[in-house]
């Protein structure tokens, strides 16, 4: 009883002060529910869904547009026979209570009325709510709409007369207002799990209607099937309260209608206003039928309805459409009426949503979005049947299930699957997708180089790109209370655990580690040197991405963060000056110390690297036993030799010393240098050493202006060299990844013929060999 | 509609008759009715299709609602060639029977095996045992 008395209550003329109120108090209702279901949810009907699918069986006649003076005299006849007796007793008890108010009066006087054929109502669907079935008819009583968006929205548009201003669908529980992300899939993005079911029109809700937030309302359980012509919308539900009574059985000592006392008792002290319901009561209201656009001003809508475009064709066109081999029964199509159909626009092509779309996408939903087009107007029955048809439409047409999802639910879910492409870093979160198609734009880029087939467009990808969204959720608080009442959401889920994260000092750190091994200590070196490293590698990406004024600011940054590397790989303490080898010697002892120090080389500096190369070139012995296994020091010579070409000749020949092990100003080498034997036996070793001599000697002959101690040192040192290279035995002799090709030519001048034969034969029947 | 190239969407599956495998090895034939982000899947006129050798029997399903983590592959049905196939159709009772006698011989040969292994002192986990991940 008691809800049917709220629904009556809703307050008829309502001027437009109450209706701001009411936007004030259906935005904090908004925030709530924001705040529980997240931003973008958006309420559906499954039940309309549902209905069709009732409708597709039953086929139920359509009423007939006919008119009579009298709206709730006609409401009977919508009841149908059986019913008539009761309805008609209910609804004399009532109308002298509706003839009072103002409202209904005016509606009485100037709707006229769409009389449905009797009998069509009996049908099993419209069994579920009895209230609904009451109020009903005199819902139909107005003028068939004009085209708007609303009809794709809602089955029928509200009455455009001065009630119109009074928007009472305002006070149904507010639904969803959509968060206006950019890029994001459309507004009336849905709590997952939930089905689609209004129509929203969604750029529309949020960027033409935006001047006020759009509420929208949870679907209300009663969700009555209609056919086309008898849809109401919940604005026609509202607007005509009272006549909720009109047929519902009362009993006869129970006022139907609610004294403003009553009213005020019902409502709460709270609200003031007459009419205006919070959402729990209107929670108990079967009448209010959730509806999207039934929430927005209908003063806005008149303006924009011209501007708006539905998203996708009107389901009812193909759903309520007959086959085509069964012509309609009824006079007038159950679907959109003829003027709905003749004006439906056409979707447009691209909507808000898709605008961040990579132009390649974009082409490819346009195909798609034509070929189903054609589809429906094949299924229809409207569209040319001529034109091409493939034998999956053929197909399709004979299948009388087909499409049972409709275009709007397909959309639905392409828009979660869009939804999940949303972010704030697509480079981060979809790399392989970004990766996929700079892959393709190189293909296509390459292919225009050939020259062959039309120019294609450059195109450049734009994946949805969000700003992230900050939810600081502040738990409501009452004055004088103790405690805050927190509610959660999915922004504010609720906590497990209350852990508190305390970060730890570096200091502290640092401590621990010493008391853990070496080891340890390296790999976490090498770990944070490694997210150094990827960033670095990043900032050519973020350049170009960032503004001329940022560049700056991230060529410092890069620059920094690359001297950290090197710090970190030379383990150079703030204020030493010159760092020992140990700690680079044990990131190199790891293979993926060695990788990484392969990848860090160029970006570091000439000097850098150099001092790196010493180091390994220093302690390669030690560092060849240690890579027995792994085998990857050859990745650092491509490295290597690209900062030789760099260097110049005095760090190279200290390069060779060091090489060879000798001090800086050495004389008299040891007869054997165990150093360089090993370099010798090893393969990079060996490449490194030949790499090294065949850039000496370059910089040797193409320079003569150099100084004669620098020429002299170089001779010593290539003398031992090339001495050591004749000592050691073939066999020991490993195998380079690669021989310079100035290498004979170099020997020739510091061994004689017989020498350099042999050199040449060791060397040469190497490379035979690999 | 709008969905991005090198994304997988079922959308354009709808509507047509595809063959689709669950994880427990059954096959079912249906047209694809309703599909969501989760490839939860509606199958009208669904028909579970068991194999045994060169023969197959239809039993008819009607509508399958399958819940996606159960799909293993789904692919469409060209019904053009879809007669065209070298397999015989069986009534249910035979292809039943059929099935039954192949899970038997499976079943024994599973049994020596672990029985043959166990003799020289192997042991293989059981298969069911190693669906527990």
């Amino acid at each position: 009883m008691f809800r049917y008395e709220s629904l009556e209550d809703c307050p008829l003329d309502e001027d437009e002060d109450a209706f701001q109120g009411l936007g004030e108090e259906d935005e904090e209702i908004d925030q709530f529910n924001d705040d529980t279901f997240g931003s973008g949810a958006v309420d559906d009907d499954w039940q309309e869904a549902h209905e069709r699918l009732a409708e597709l069986e039953e086929k139920l006649p359509v009423a007939a547009d006919e008119q009579t003076g009298n709206g709730e005299r006609d409401e009977m006849d919508l009841l149908g026979d059986h019913e008539e007796n009761l309805a008609e007793r209910l609804s004399k008890m009532v109308i002298e209570n509706e003839l009072e108010d103002p409202a209904i009066m005016r509606a009485v006087q100037t709707r006229p009325v769409l009389q449905p054929q009797p009998g069509s109502l009996n049908s099993s669907i419209w069994d579920g709510s009895e209230v609904l079935r009451r109020i009903r008819g005199p819902l139909l009583a107005q003028e068939m709409p004009t085209v708007s968006v609303l009809e794709y929205a809602l089955p029928q548009r509200p009455l455009q007369g001065p009630e119109d201003d009074r928007d009472l669908s305002e006070r149904a529980l507010p639904r969803r207002s959509t968060s206006p992300i950019i890029g994001s899939p459309p507004v009336r993005a849905v709590p997952i799990g939930t089905p689609p079911k209004q129509m929203a029109v969604p750029s529309f809700n949020q960027q033409i209607l935006c001047p006020k937030p759009v509420h929208v309302r949870p679907p209300m359980p009663p969700r009555y099937p209609a056919p086309y012509g008898e849809r109401i919308s919940p604005n026609q539900l509202c607007s005509v309260p009272n006549s909720s009574l009109l047929g519902h059985p009362f009993p006869p000592n129970v006022p139907p209608v609610l004294s403003p006392l009553q009213r005020a008792q019902l409502l709460g002290g709270a609200q003031l206003q007459p009419g205006r319901m919070s959402p729990s009561q209107f929670a108990r209201v079967p009448g209010f039928v959730g509806s999207p656009l039934a929430a927005m001003n209908p003063k806005l809508l008149q303006g924009r309805v011209g501007q708006m475009l539905p998203p996708a064709p009107s389901f009812r066109a193909f759903f309520s459409a007959p086959p085509p081999a069964t012509p309609p029964p009824q006079q007038h199509p159950p679907g959109p009426g003829p003027h709905l159909q003749n004006l439906r626009p056409q979707a447009p092509m691209f909507r808000a949503d898709t605008t961040h779309l990579h132009p390649q996408h974009r082409r490819l939903l346009h195909q798609r979005q034509l070929q189903s087009r054609n589809q429906h107007r094949n299924l229809n029955g409207t569209g040319d049947r001529g034109g091409h048809q493939s034998s999956h439409q053929d197909h399709l047409r004979k299948d009388p299930y087909a499409n049972l999802m409709l275009q709007r639910e397909k959309d639905w879910v392409s828009k979660i699957q869009m939804m999940q492409l949303q972010s704030t870093d697509p480079y981060l979160d979809d790399f392989y997708y970004q990766n996929y198609f700079e892959k393709l734009e190189k293909l296509s880029a390459a292919e225009e180089i050939q020259g062959d087939g039309p120019k294609k467009e450059r195109t450049k990808l734009i994946t949805p790109q969000v700003a992230k969204l900050e939810h600081a959720y502040q738990p409501v608080q009452f004055e004088g209370s103790l405690g805050k009442l927190t509610v959660s959401s999915v922004n504010n889920p609720r906590k497990m655990i209350d852990a508190v994260v305390t970060s730890r000092s570096e200091d502290d750190e640092t401590k621990e580690k010493q008391v853990r091994d070496k080891r340890r200590k390296t790999l976490v070196i090498i770990e944070k040197t490694y997210s150094l490293l990827l960033d670095v590698e990043d900032y050519e990406r973020r350049y170009l991405l960032s503004l001329e004024e940022e560049r700056p600011a991230l060529m410092d940054e890069r620059k920094h963060k690359i001297c950290s590397m090197y710090d970190n790989l030379r383990g150079k303490l703030p204020g030493q000056e010159r760092p020992s080898d140990d700690h680079f010697v044990q990131i190199m002892c790891i293979r993926k110390g060695k990788r990484m120090v392969a990848r860090i080389l160029p970006f570091l500096s000439t000097e850098q690297a150099a001092d790196i190369l010493m180091a390994t070139a220093r302690n390669l012995p030690f560092l060849i036993k240690k890579d027995a296994q792994d085998e990857v020091l050859p990745c650092l010579l491509s490295p290597f030799s690209l900062l030789l070409y760099h260097l110049p000749s005095v760090t190279v020949t200290s390069l060779l010393q060091q090489l060879m092990n000798l001090p800086q100003s050495a004389s008299a080498p040891a007869p054997s240098n165990s150093h360089l034997t090993a370099v010798l036996q090893n393969k990079f070793g060996l490449s490194l050493l030949l790499i090294l001599l065949s850039r000496g000697e370059d910089l040797q002959s193409s320079d003569p202006a150099i100084e004669s101690t620098q020429n002299n040192q170089w001779t010593e040192v290539m003398f031992m060299a090339t001495r050591e290279l004749l000592r050691i035995p073939q066999a020991a002799l490993a195998k380079p990844i690669s021989i310079p090709t100035n290498l004979v030519s170099l020997f020739s001048r510091y061994v004689d013929r017989q020498k350099l034969n042999l050199l040449e034969t060791k060397l040469q029947l190497v490379q035979g060999i690999r | 509609m709008n969905y991005m190239p090198g994304t997988a969407s079922l959308i354009e599956d709808i509507d047509k008759k595809h063959l689709v495998l669950l994880r427990d090895g059954r096959t079912l034939i249906g047209f694809l009715r309703s599909i969501d982000q989760f490839a939860n899947l509606v199958l009208h006129q669904t028909v579970e299709r068991i194999h045994v050798g060169k023969k197959y029997g239809d039993i008819p399903r009607g509508i399958f609602v399958v819940r996606g983590e159960n799909v293993v592959l789904l692919g469409e049905i060209d019904l053009e060639k879809e007669s065209d196939t070298p397999l015989q159709q069986v009534s249910i009772e035979e292809i039943l029977e059929e099935q039954r006698v192949q899970q038997q011989t499976r079943l024994e040969a599973e049994k020596l095996k672990v029985q043959t292994l166990k003799d020289r002192g192997l042991s293989i986990p059981r298969a069911d045992t190693l669906d527990e991940y």
